[in-house]
C-alpha cells in the first residue's frame, strides 16, 4: 500500500520536473499509460471546484452581514452580562466623596426625597382616615334610620293593640300573652271558653 | 480604611434619613468657623461605616489595615448587595436627631431590650402624626434611648388596636451589646 501511495504523489511533480529518465520514477510513469491519461483530467479537475468554492466565497460574501442589534438578540442571552461589561474610555476605580460640598448635596437630595415619602404616606393615611370615617358615620346613620323603622312599627303595633284592648276590655290578659295580630284575639277567645 | 463612594454616601444617609430629620446635615458640619476646623467623615472598613474626626481619621492612616480594629464611631455595616444595616452603636447619634419617638413605661423596657417588639400596652407616649413604616427611636420614660425600630401602625391606626398587638417593630436595641457581643465589633 505504501509505495503505491508514494507514487502516485510522486508521479505528478516527477512527470514534469525530473529530466532523468532512467530514474525509477520516469520509467513508470512511461509505461504507465493509463495513469497518464488520467493526470489531464486530476490536473483539470482541481480548478473546477476551486472555482466553485470561490463562486460560494464570493456569494457568501454578498449576503448582508447582520449586526447584533439587528437581530434582536436579548441584551441579556451574552458571554458578558449586561450589568457586569463596564464602559470603555472611563476611569478605572472609585470616586470616592469626601469634601464637605458634595456630602451636603447628597444630603440634601435624600432628604428632600425622604421627606416627600413621608408626606405622601401621611396624605395617604389622612385620606383613608377620612374615607373609614365617612364609613363609620354612613353605618351609623343607617343604624339610626333602621331603629327608628323597628320604633315606628313598635309604635303602630302598639296602638293597634291598644285599640282592639279598648274595643273588649275583657280579654286583655289574653292578648297581652300572645300579643300578635288582631285576628288572633278571637281564636284565643273560643280556646278560654273551651276550656272553662 | 477608605471614604465612601457616593453611591454609598447615598444609601448610608437614606438609611439615617429614615430616623432622623432636616437637623441629619449637622452631622457634617464643621466643629468651628476655621478655614482648616476639624469635622466628622465616614471612613468605611472592613465593610463596617465609621463616623469619625477627621483629624483622628488621618491619624489612624499610620495603623495597617489588618490591626486597626475599630475608630470613631461604628454606625453600622455595608452588605455584600450593597446595602447599610445599622447596628446599635449607631443609636447616641441617631437619637440625637430623632425625628419620630416612642417611649415605652418601666414594664415595657425588659421585654424590648431582650430582643421583643413594642406592644401597645408597654407604650407610655408616641410622637404625633407618625406614619405607618416609619422609623422611631425608641426611650424609656426618662429619656433614656433604648434602641430603634419602625413603627408599625400610624398613630392614628395605633390607638384603636387592642393592648397586646404591636405598635413597633424593634430593629436593634441595647440589649444587643450584650447578645451580639462577638459580632458587634468585628466579624
Amino acid at each position: 500500500m505504501a509505495p503505491s501511495r508514494t507514487s502516485t504523489v510522486k508521479s505528478k511533480h516527477a512527470a514534469n520536473k525530473s529530466g532523468i529518465r532512467n530514474s525509477k520514477t520516469s520509467t513508470r510513469s512511461q509505461s504507465d499509460g493509463v495513469v497518464k491519461s488520467k493526470k489531464p483530467k486530476s490536473k483539470g479537475a482541481p480548478p473546477k471546484p476551486q472555482k466553485s468554492t470561490s463562486t460560494l466565497a464570493t456569494l457568501k460574501k454578498k449576503r448582508r452581514v447582520y449586526t447584533e442589534k439587528e437581530l434582536n438578540i436579548p441584551a441579556l442571552n451574552m458571554i458578558t452580562p449586561i450589568g457586569v461589561e463596564k464602559p470603555k474610555g472611563k476611569k478605572k476605580g472609585k470616586i470616592f466623596v469626601d469634601d464637605r460640598e458634595s456630602m451636603m448635596t447628597i444630603l440634601a437630595i435624600v432628604n428632600a426625597d425622604k421627606e416627600g415619602q413621608i408626606e405622601s404616606k401621611m396624605m395617604k393615611a389622612r385620606q383613608m382616615e377620612e374615607i373609614r370615617e365617612a364609613r363609620k358615620a354612613d353605618a351609623e346613620k343607617r343604624q339610626e334610620l333602621r331603629k327608628a323603622k323597628l320604633d315606628e312599627t313598635k309604635e303602630g303595633m302598639r296602638k293597634k293593640r291598644k285599640r282592639a284592648s279598648m274595643g273588649d276590655g275583657e280579654k286583655k290578659e289574653n292578648v297581652r300573652s300572645e300579643a300578635a295580630s288582631g285576628t288572633k284575639p278571637l281564636k284565643l277567645k273560643k280556646k278560654t271558653v273551651s276550656f272553662a | 480604611m477608605r471614604p465612601l463612594t457616593e453611591e454609598e454616601t447615598k444609601t448610608l444617609f437614606a438609611k439615617l434619613a429614615n430616623y432622623t430629620g432636616n437637623s441629619l446635615k449637622n452631622l457634617i458640619a464643621p466643629l468651628d468657623n476655621g478655614a482648616n476646623s476639624d469635622r466628622y467623615v465616614f471612613r468605611l472598613h472592613q465593610q463596617r461605616c465609621y463616623y469619625v474626626r477627621l483629624s483622628l481619621a488621618n491619624l489612624a492612616v499610620s495603623v495597617s489595615r489588618d490591626k486597626l480594629l475599630s475608630l470613631g464611631t461604628c454606625l453600622g455595616k455595608f452588605t455584600k448587595t450593597g446595602k447599610f444595616r445599622l447596628h446599635i452603636t449607631a443609636l447616641p447619634i441617631l437619637s440625637e436627631h430623632a425625628r419620630y419617638k416612642v417611649w415605652v413605661k418601666a414594664n415595657g423596657e425588659m421585654p424590648f431590650l431582650y430582643g421583643g417588639h413594642i406592644v401597645k400596652a408597654h407604650v407610655g407616649r408616641w410622637s404625633e402624626d407618625c406614619p405607618e413604616h416609619q422609623g422611631v427611636i425608641v426611650y424609656s420614660m426618662n429619656d433614656t434611648p433604648l434602641g430603634f425600630g419602625v413603627t408599625a401602625r400610624s398613630t392614628a391606626e395605633a390607638r384603636r388596636l387592642d393592648p397586646t398587638g404591636i405598635t413597633c417593630f424593634r430593629q436593634a436595641d441595647c440589649g444587643e451589646y450584650l447578645r451580639d457581643e462577638d459580632s458587634l465589633f468585628a466579624s
